[in-house]
């Protein structure tokens, strides 16, 4: 019993759980969409965007926390014109993503380059594996109100959503408006990204979003019962994967990639029989 | 002479019927009082600056099933979609029930291509035909939603069918679900292009029984774009030829039985045999 209170009874673990609870739950909802849209890599991508936006802030004088606000326009911009590309250039997903990947990391790299001499030296470890137990009580309290709006977006548009996600067109003639819900759902990812990426890092982030909604999709029929499974998963690996890398005194963010990887050879396996 | 018509037409895709248009160049509806479910127009299409349909005129009389028949690259598809308003006739027109197309859409059932549709995503036949029925995608089907599905699905053979999920249904089955969704809104036209592309033989005679159902009916038309001179001669009761314009339109036995429209029928058979091209 002890194992489990033990840890929550510090502070910084205390928002720590939350914020990657709150991540995890985000990511994977939205995560069911962009997967079964086969924009697996959207995550990557966007996220690699996000360091594109958070180097610009940098350049721009703003410290490692307050870049986030500059990486945030940036990021949505990106997924923009992504959503844009896939509508206009009818080209897949991965192509358009792998461009707009590799340019805006390309631009955050240039960027940090532009830095003058004097400037504060940035901890690149954080911004590539996140920092889940330095998050703060800002930082918390802009992950929890993030994740009610866009809750909220998606239960409101939760039905179209999915009729668009299973054929356009035939959503389009259902007198369903297709393409303002690519940008909108390509909007709330790079939202939830740039939030994400404050607490697990770019590198990680992207499992999030792939790895509960590949998971869930193993075990349920329906695309509701999918997505939630998909939720129940992210909340819970980010819970336990915390747990445990508090007791084995690891990195956190990577041990909670790592429970949900176990997560889905579990289903894997129990899938095969 | 077909019987010594070469089985090795090479390349039936690229034949195109050495047929003179015969029908009428100025279209006018003659007033004869009858119902009609879809009347086209003199349309024209123009995609990306290029011509895909020119004056394409003929009317479809209320129950009537016909067969849209044309080579490759003719321009089924893209009237098709005009029929459905997803495409805007450069000029001329389509009305259904004598409404502009695509502001009727309740009363035109689509059955697209196979494998448009996403094959791996989560959802059972009933979620597919009910989301028709709404508009949305279901999050929970009503009994009575359910009970009107059902219905549906016994009318083309797929009552079983109601639970599956579709990435376990073959592609016999999918079509007759996706036919089942078509009519779920009990349109007055159904359309399906190529509906048993892919599917195997056994799922494609009896999809073709269905079909001839339809036929039979006196309430239901519909536009059956085919390949298949066994679709033909099952089901058309009019057959409307086109290649970029209207090349012919009438009874089946007419225009199959026109020797100049031979080549129709050679260039229909390959597909459906879907032979290898021959050495060369
Ligand atoms: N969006 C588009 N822009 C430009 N050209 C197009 C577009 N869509 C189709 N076309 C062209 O229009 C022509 C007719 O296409 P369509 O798909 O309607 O033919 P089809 O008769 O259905 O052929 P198939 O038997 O192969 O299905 C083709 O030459 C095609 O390349
Ligand atoms: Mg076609």
């Amino acid at each position: 019993m002890n194992f489990l209170i033990e840890p929550f009874s510090q502070p910084f673990m205390q928002r720590a759980v939350f914020a990657g609870m709150a991540v995890g739950g985000l990511c994977a909802m939205l995560g069911v969409f962009v997967v079964q849209r086969g924009l697996s890599f959207i995550g990557d991508g966007l996220a690699h965007a996000a360091f594109g936006g958070i180097a610009l802030g940098l350049l721009l004088g703003a410290s490692v926390s307050h870049a986030t606000w500059i990486a945030l326009p940036f990021t949505v911009l990106v997924s923009l014109g992504i959503a844009f590309v896939l509508r206009r250039g009818r080209m897949r997903g991965d192509v358009a993503t792998g461009v707009f990947f590799a340019v805006s990391f390309a631009l955050g790299v240039l960027f940090l380059g532009l830095r003058p001499v004097t400037a504060q030296s940035v901890n690149v470890e954080t911004v590539l594996f996140g920092s889940i137990l330095a998050v703060s009580n800002t930082d918390l309290q802009i992950v929890l109100g993030v994740c009610v709006a866009v809750a909220i977006a998606l239960a409101l548009t939760w039905t179209r959503l999915a009729y668009a996600t299973f054929d356009p067109e035939l959503a389009r003639l259902s007198g369903i408006r297709v393409e303002a819900l690519d940008y909108m759902l390509l909007a709330l990812t790079a939202v939830v990204i740039v939030v994400a990426v404050k607490t697990v890092g770019i590198a990680l982030v992207s499992s999030f979003v792939v790895i509960p909604a590949a998971t869930a999709r193993m075990l349920g029929r329906s695309l509701h019962r999918v997505a939630l499974f998909a939720v129940a998963i992210g909340v819970g690996g980010a819970a336990l994967g915390l747990l445990l890398s508090y007791h084995l005194n690891v990195a956190s963010g990577a041990t909670i990639i790592l429970t949900l990887g176990a997560g889905f050879g579990l289903a894997l396996a129990l899938r095969k029989r | 002479m077909s019987a010594d018509a070469p089985r090795a037409s090479r390349a039936p895709r690229s034949i195109v019927p050495p047929v003179e248009y015969t029908g009428p160049r100025h279209f006018t509806l003659p007033d004869d009082g009858m119902q009609r479910v879809l009347v086209s127009d003199k349309v024209s299409v123009e995609l990306g600056g290029k011509r895909i349909l020119h004056e394409v005129s003929f009317w479809i009389p209320k129950g009537e099933f016909v067969c849209l028949c044309g080579p490759n690259g003719a321009g089924k598809s893209t009237f098709l979609k005009t029929v459905l308003g997803m495409i805007e006739p450069t000029s001329g027109s389509i009305q259904i029930l004598g409404q502009r197309a695509g502001t009727a859409n309740k009363a035109v059932g689509y059955v697209p291509q196979r494998k448009t549709f996403d094959q791996d995503f989560p959802a059972t036949a009933l979620e597919l035909i009910v989301a028709n029925l709404r508009g949305t995608w279901p999050l929970r089907v009503r009994p009575d939603e359910r009970e009107r599905a059902r219905a549906t699905l016994r009318r083309v053979g797929g009552e079983k069918l109601i639970d599956k999920p579709l990435a376990g249904l073959s592609g016999g089955e999918t079509q007759r679900v996706f036919l089942a969704r078509a009519l779920i809104n009990d349109p007055a036209l159904v359309i399906l292009d190529e509906p048993t592309a892919g599917v195997d033989v056994k799922g494609r005679h009896e999809f073709l029984e269905i079909l001839a159902e339809i036929s039979a009916s006196d309430e239901l038309a519909a536009i059956l774009v085919t390949h298949n001179p066994a679709a033909i001669a099952r089901c058309a009761e009019r057959v409307v030829y086109i290649d970029g314009r209207l090349i012919a339109w009438g009874l089946p036995h007419e225009l199959l039985g026109q020797e100049s429209l031979s080549a129709i029928a050679f260039s229909m058979k390959d597909h459906a045999n879907n032979l290898p091209p021959d050495e060369d």
